[in-house]
């Protein structure tokens, strides 16, 4: 007979299971589990028969019955001296991690399904740590740089060469051909050096994130030519085109000094540079997408003429072909006009 | 009167004798013995005594993977459980024969024990 509870209720056996063990912490190992091995169907079974919580009573008296009844000696008077954890209970506590997890998966059958599809994406995995930790090494080795597919290093050669080490090494390490293998059947020192690597992994690209940010703003904020175009990519977020402080903006209307809207305008900055709107400066997604059109003298585009035309595109940027173009309406109609212009207040 | 602690005694001879008409796991053995009427019986105190038993050489012990939960630990009994069984099984007989008999005296009229007690046919 097979019993299933539900998950909670698997998870809650499981826990006072493991009460129950503490309090038989002064036994053996060996005597431990002969007394609780099998206990967690047991209880299962007898919680699917319909008996309730409170007729297990606390685990400590449960443990105590269990003592008895199997002729060991009444726990000592003294509290349950801490356990330094040996070799064993930390190979114990593995198994126990282990099958926990196994019960977890096993409970559902979707659970089972996404299960078998994540060990299917396991070289996933390992080729993702492989490049965590050739990473993590660039980040620390030298000063800042982006992070990059192919990790820079310190010669360009290295960072490709390394990573392709890195990623057989953990391939293989995943396979079980290399020191210190996977999987359960191992001596604990090794499963134990392949969770701290694979839990450093994991918290590695956390760390990369936190530490990264301070350090760019800190000391690199006017970094923009040292570190260029991945420095731009550090700064994705704000994406291109034309920003006010953090705000996109989108498009600019001109006014001239009665008042009224000037129908286009070349706009350049103080080095004579095209104050240019990107091509892929698109606003909203999908059907609320609208890409800029440039103005074009001859077939050369012009992103600096405002105001920009705009165009309902789903993906790509205006192209000359494009059509349906519009050109936007001011968002003022009107703006008070200057009392004095410019060359009025000069002269 | 309290039959935990007649239970107590007996317990090692119940169990062996569940456990040798057919293998169980822990609670298969529980639950067998409150079917037989042993309803007051704790479930720690039979997976304690089948652990003794065990390390005593009269069962042996084997665990079934199962698909859906936690693995079981069945219990068989063993050519040494037999014969305590068997020895005990005499033992038992013996003994409750004997209690019974001692008791026997006092069932004609138990409201009135000072009478003296008449011996009903013939004893040994």
């Amino acid at each position: 007979m097979t019993t299933t509870v539900p998950r909670q209720t698997a998870l809650e056996i499981a826990g006072f299971v493991e009460q129950v063990r503490t309090h038989l912490g002064d036994l053996t190992e060996e005597e431990r589990e002969e007394l609780t091995g099998g206990l967690e169907a047991d209880l299962a079974d007898q919680l699917a028969d319909g008996a309730v919580w409170s007729d297990l009573g606390d685990a400590r008296s449960y443990a105590a019955e269990l003592r008895q009844a199997a002729g060991l000696p009444a726990a000592p008077r003294r509290l349950p001296r801490p356990v330094v954890p040996t070799a064993s209970h930390v190979e114990a506590a593995l198994d126990r991690c282990r099958s926990a997890v196994d019960r977890v998966v096993q409970a559902d059958g979707w659970t089972r399904g996404a299960w078998s599809v994540l060990v299917e994406l396991r070289p996933v995995w390992w080729v993702a740590r492989a490049w965590i930790a050739v990473t993590l090494l660039d980040v620390v080795a030298g000063p800042y740089e982006p992070v990059s597919v192919v990790p820079s290093l310190v010669n360009p050669l290295l960072g490709p060469v390394l990573l392709a080490a890195a990623v057989l090494g953990s391939v293989l390490v995943g396979l079980g051909r290399v020191w210190p293998g996977s999987g359960p059947d191992r001596p604990i020192a090794r499963r134990v050096v392949l969770v701290v690597l694979n839990v450093l992994a994991i918290l590695a690209p956390v760390w990369m994130q936190i530490s990264m940010p301070g350090y760019v703003v800190g000391y690199y904020d006017d970094g923009y030519d040292d570190y260029g175009a991945g420095y731009a990519e550090g700064r994705a977020s704000v994406g291109p085109g034309l920003h006010l402080g953090q705000k996109r903006v989108t498009n600019v209307f001109a006014y001239g000094p009665g008042g009224k809207p000037i129908p286009a305008v070349q706009l350049f900055d103080q080095d004579g540079q095209p104050l240019a709107q990107s091509a892929e400066a698109s606003t909203g997604r999908g059907a609320e997408r609208r890409a800029p059109c440039p103005a074009y003298n001859g077939a050369t585009p012009l992103f600096n003429v405002f105001p920009l035309d705009q165009v309902a595109l789903r993906r790509g940027t205006c192209e000359p072909e494009t059509k349906g173009r519009t050109t936007p309406t001011p968002p003022l109609a009107e703006v008070p006009p200057l009392e004095t212009t410019r060359s009025g207040a000069g002269g | 009167m309290d039959t935990t602690q007649l239970l107590k005694g007996v317990l090692d001879l119940a169990v062996l004798a569940v456990v040798a008409e057919e293998d169980g796991y822990g609670y298969d053995v529980l639950r067998r013995l409150r079917a037989g009427g042993l309803v007051e019986v704790g479930d720690a105190s039979v997976y304690g005594t089948l652990r003794r038993l065990y390390a005593a050489g009269a069962l042996t012990s084997y665990v079934v993977p199962s698909d859906e939960g936690p693995h079981r630990k069945y219990y068989g009994i063993t050519p040494a459980g037999r014969d305590q069984l068997e020895a005990q099984t005499k033992d038992w007989t013996t003994f409750t024969e004997t209690v019974t008999d001692l008791l026997r005296p006092a069932r004609p009229d138990r409201r009135d024990h000072r009478q003296p007690a008449v011996p009903e046919g013939a004893r040994p």
